[in-house]
């Protein structure tokens, strides 16, 4: 089914008569489940904000529609990660759930039944990376990636662009689309140096192939509304502009705001509506957010009033002071600094990506080591990708994760969606080779065929096939 | 002896029942005015009967959905106490409000005082206007009363002759602007309905029929005449829930049906999932108002046995239009009863006319549409058969569909929750005959169209039990409990050890007591969770308290006269 979609340039949902405007919303708290009992990603964690919307009746409202939640099927799953040693192994129904209803949500949207969706869901996900040996950041499956490689997969979407809200850098949706030149990754956080994952500074701006395509902006510690808008009239706007994409995601995390246990910045419910109105996203996922109390019920009340274009000047906080937020002019300097720094990159960007590709031979090739927070893993990875004129090429991955109990090691070859012939074949026949070649300590080979919609995992030891 | 009487917005039906035999009958045309229909449907049925032999009298009216439906309500004054949060221009229930200051949060803690100058400034302005009935709605009132409690004291001293209803007593649930319109319904009806409670016992009297005598609500349970004066609202549409009480009396316990009541001008169609009437999930409207009130869930096509029937682009349209009674009767214009006399499914009228205006109908179809061998006459009544069990078969899987895609908002709810599909089709009303087993066969289900069909209203609302709820919720770190049915609050002692059991004990208990208050003391005993979760509140890394919802329901049922 091809997308009568109009670019997102061309839509708006300001000049749209209110009264054909509508927000599709799923809620799924997930009340029986956490990863621990005493964990922040735990049973309790919407409970506020259902008491707020309930009571507050946004889903009788008109320009509400709610959706029941969903299910992903473990397909889903694989098209994006190559969980060790199997789909089934790294997910819960509830991660099920969670990004199975983001997915009910984009098919409202392509299907032209709402104007826009917001997946109010848990567990979030925005930390899982295309390998998956465990949880990260409270992430085992990445959510916004599924449903994106969903889209693309059912209906031909190609150019997508996703802002990642969160306080902490996106690291994960960052690597799934790193050599992917038609993702525009732009992630907002609190500075790398003084939060998790440490990551998300300036220079993380893609693969050789896809450079420039990916734009983390480290704030400092105590940035306000202010300078959040800030950078969203002065760099980020502009930027999905120029880039010109089919839908926007925003992974919209809620732990920017001035109460978050774990963050140090001073969002306020009503910034983080008037972002969501200014950045008119297609469909919007819920990621972190652990003031659960002082901040999400007002936060996501802001949020769906925003997207369903209704006044949201009275969501405010009752202990919010006014004119109590405000950023030192130390702070407000450094947010102009990263922003002038970004605005010279995006204006050269095309220069810049083409010097950075002459920079690799035929491959690029990269080594990195990710650690896994909650489950303590320590993960060594190589990739290499494959420099291609016609296509963005192909990524195998090689990787070894030092569990507690044992070591696992796996390599994945994954072929892109729009990858050229050539390409597709070479990726092909590097899995079969590979296969070949497996030695018996080798735990799976993956292979991630998206233009065939196949994803393949092959144990040496076993010498067994699964195929999704 | 039971007697059961149903007003309904056509005819009223009244039914006596002995030894668990509807013994007689009657069903006359409803006239506007409601009390005078019910009597002289009331005297056919006891005629000749001894008035101490009745032991129970089940009453549902129209009267309240009249009443709204013609605006005979008196003018309400809405204060509400909006806080933080949306913007209440955006519900139409607040169109005319007086939109006061303060605040109350989700866990009922105060987080802005009220203003007393301005509470004495708009109850001046309301008493200006002359109006004498006032609803006050605060947000989150069902975890904390104490703005619409403070507001309630101000007013009984200050202007005595304004009469208040409060939002937590009306509906204690959450969702704000439905509490707004359940209250203000509520406030609305209640002069009305006590005046026609007070001549129904009066008229009751007169005729020495001495025993209780209980209304029926939109849930399908009942109340005790004099307590119904409290919950006007909550006896909006028992007519459908009668029918669909009457079906449940009616076939076999525990099962799987849809109860499909074909009237005039609608059909209405509800489930009874095995064995228990669905309800609406966040209450019925009424009208254009969204209120709490529990009421079946029940979908109303616009497709009855009077139905105009045209032909559009060489097809049939059956609806949804009502012009009159069907041809045969005397009416305007070909309607699937005509289809059905032609066909001698029924028996009713003349069969010339019907057949005249199927004949019309039969001329507009396309000739090769019509069977070669048969009469096109017969051919085009029975297309209009098969096309009325067409539509109604595709609203029954709608409305399935519909009950499947209700959000679930924890994962076993998502597991669980399997496809069911009923046993029975079964019919209630004068065309349910000819057409249930058309349905029936379609949808792969047993059709049945019991003998006590056409006053299966009357039955239900003789046999319906007392249903009553208890919503709990137990913050154990505040020490408080709060009882969103009528807003009760108190302080809760030996915290440490209160966990799911005691929260059940304690929400059993507190449905007793209110059972008690009700005069409904014999099914308390019935009663059963429908609803319990525990949120440990961890605040840093530990423990400081619990959140316990629980639910506790006496559900719809029928009396133990009925099943023993």
């Amino acid at each position: 089914m091809q997308p009568t979609l109009k670019p997102w340039n061309q839509r708006r949902w300001d000049t749209m008569d209110p009264k054909s405007r509508s927000t599709g919303l799923v809620f799924f708290p997930a009340f029986d489940w956490a990863i621990s009992p005493t964990h922040p990603e735990r049973e309790e964690r919407l409970l506020y904000t259902k008491d707020q919307i309930f009571e507050e009746g946004l889903m009788d409202l008109p320009q509400v529609v709610e959706y029941k939640a969903g299910f992903a099927t473990e397909k889903d799953v694989a098209r994006v990660h190559f969980c060790v040693p199997d789909v089934r192994a790294q997910i819960t129904d509830a991660h099920l759930i969670s990004v199975g209803s983001a997915m009910v949500l984009a098919d409202a949207f392509m299907q032209g039944e709402v104007t826009n969706a917001f997946a109010l869901v848990r567990p979030p996900g925005h930390h899982a990376m295309r390998v998956a040996h465990g949880n990260r950041g409270f992430c085992n499956i990445n959510n916004e990636a599924i449903m994106i490689e969903y889209l693309r997969h059912k209906y031909g979407l190609r150019r997508l662009v996703i802002v990642d809200t969160d306080v902490h850098h996106g690291d994960g949706t960052q690597e799934i689309f790193y050599h992917d030149p038609d993702v525009l990754f732009i992630s907002f956080h609190q500075d790398g140096r003084t939060l998790y994952p440490g990551s998300g500074f300036i220079p993380e701006l893609g693969g050789p192939g896809a450079y420039c395509s990916n734009i983390n902006i480290p704030l400092p510690p105590g940035t306000s509304d202010e300078g959040i808008h800030y950078v969203l009239d002065n760099l980020v706007m502009p930027i999905i502009r120029d880039f010109d994409p089919e839908i926007v995601v925003n992974s919209a995390g809620q732990d920017n705001h001035f109460t978050d246990p774990l963050a140090s910045m001073r969002w306020t419910a009503h910034g983080y509506a008037l972002l969501n109105e200014k950045l008119r996203p297609d469909i919007a996922v819920l990621e972190g957010g652990y003031a659960i109390e002082t901040a999400l019920p007002y936060v996501n009340t802001g949020i769906i009033l925003a997207m369903a274009g209704l006044d949201y000047s009275h969501v405010r906080e009752p202990d919010l002071q006014p004119g109590a937020l405000k950023m030192s002019p130390s702070t407000k300097e450094r947010v102009h600094e990263v922003v002038r720094d970004l605005q010279e990159i995006w204006a050269n960007r095309k220069e810049l990506a083409r010097k950075r590709k002459e920079e690799v031979g035929a491959y690029y090739e990269n080594n990195k080591r990710i650690y896994y927070d909650t489950d303590q893993i320590e993960e060594r990875q190589t990739e290499r990708v494959k420099m291609c004129a016609d296509c963005a090429g192909y990524l195998k991955i090689s990787s070894s994760a030092e569990k507690m109990w044992n070591n696992q090691r796996i390599i994945g070859i994954s072929i892109p969606l729009y990858a050229c012939p050539a390409c597709q074949k070479e990726a092909r026949d590097v899995f079969l080779k590979e296969k070949e070649q497996a030695k018996p300590t080798t735990d799976v080979i993956y292979l991630q065929d998206k233009p065939n919609d196949t994803f393949i995992e092959w144990s040496p030891y076993r010498k067994e096939e699964r195929r999704y | 002896m039971l007697i059961g009487i149903d007003v309904g917005g056509t005819y009223t039906d009244a039914a006596l029942i002995r030894d668990r035999q509807v013994v007689r009958a009657a069903k006359i045309p409803t006239r506007s005015e409601l009390l005078s229909s019910l009597l002289e449907a009331l005297d056919q049925i006891m005629e000749g009967v001894d008035p101490a032999a009745i032991q129970r009298v089940g009453l549902s009216t129209t009267l309240i959905t009249n009443l709204i439906a013609e605006d005979k309500v008196e003018p309400v004054a809405l204060v509400a106490i909006p806080g933080p949060g949306a913007n209440p221009s955006g519900f139409t229930v607040f169109d005319d409000a007086h939109l006061i200051k303060g605040a109350i949060d989700y866990r009922g803690r105060e987080t802005q005082k009220l203003q007393p100058a301005e509470i004495a400034e708009v109850m001046k302005k309301i008493e200006k206007q002359g109006i004498r009935k006032v609803a006050v709605v605060g947000k989150f009132s069902g975890r904390n009363n104490q703005h619409e409690n403070e507001i309630y004291k101000y007013v009984t001293q200050n202007h005595p002759q304004l009469e208040v209803e409060l939002g937590h007593q009306a509906a204690g649930k959450l969702n704000f602007p439905r509490r707004a319109a359940t209250t203000r319904l509520t406030a609305a009806t209640r002069p009305a309905y006590r005046n026609f409670i007070s001549q129904i016992k009066a008229a009751l009297q007169e005729r020495k029929i001495k025993a209780q005598v209980y209304i029926l609500k939109a849930d399908g349970g009942t109340l005790p005449l004099e307590k119904a004066v409290e919950v006007p609202v909550e006896t909006i549409f028992s007519g459908p829930a009668a029918s669909t009480m009457g079906v449940l009396a009616l076939t076999p316990e525990g099962q799987t049906s849809v109860v499909v009541d074909i009237g005039g001008t609608t059909t209405d169609l509800a489930l009874i999932l095995s064995g228990r009437p669905l309800l609406v999930s966040k209450g019925a409207r009424v009208q254009q108002h969204l209120t709490q009130v529990r009421a079946f869930s029940v979908r109303s096509v616009a497709l009855g046995g009077d139905s105009t029937i045209q032909v559009k682009a060489d097809k049939l349209q059956i609806g949804p239009l009502r012009e009159g009674p069907a041809r045969c009767l005397g009416g305007p214009v070909a309607t699937p009863t005509d289809a059905m006399r032609v066909l001698g499914l029924i028996d009713l009228g003349d069969e010339k006319l019907a057949r005249e205006a199927i004949a019309e109908i039969a001329k507009q179809l396309p000739t090769n549409s019509m069977a070669p061998e048969e009469e096109p006459v017969i051919t085009t009544a029975r297309k209009i058969i098969d096309e009325v069990a067409v539509i109604l078969t595709r609203e029954i899987n709608y409305m399935f569909s519909e009950w499947e895609q209700e959000p679930a908002y924890r994962i076993w709810e998502m597991m669980q929750k399997e496809r069911i599909r009923p046993q029975n089709i079964v019919g209630v009303g004068g065309s349910a005959p000819p057409l249930i087993p058309l349905i029936a066969k379609d949808m792969n289900c047993q059709g049945i169209v019991p003998d006590n069909a056409p006053i299966a209203n009357a039955l239900g609302a003789a046999v319906a039990r007392p249903t009553m709820g208890i919503t709990l919720r137990v913050d154990t770190e505040q020490a408080v409990y709060t009882l969103a049915e009528d807003g009760t609050q108190e302080r809760l002692v030996r915290l440490s050890k209160f966990h799911l059991e005691e929260a059940e004990n304690l929400a059993r208990e507190l449905l007793k007591n209110r059972a008690e208050e009700m005069g409904l003391t014999e099914y308390s005993r019935e009663a059963e969770v429908t609803h319990r979760e525990l949120f440990n509140m961890i605040r840093g890394w530990s423990r400081v308290g619990r959140l316990i919802d629980v639910e506790v329901q006496i559900p719809p049922g029928l009396i133990a006269e009925w099943i023993n």
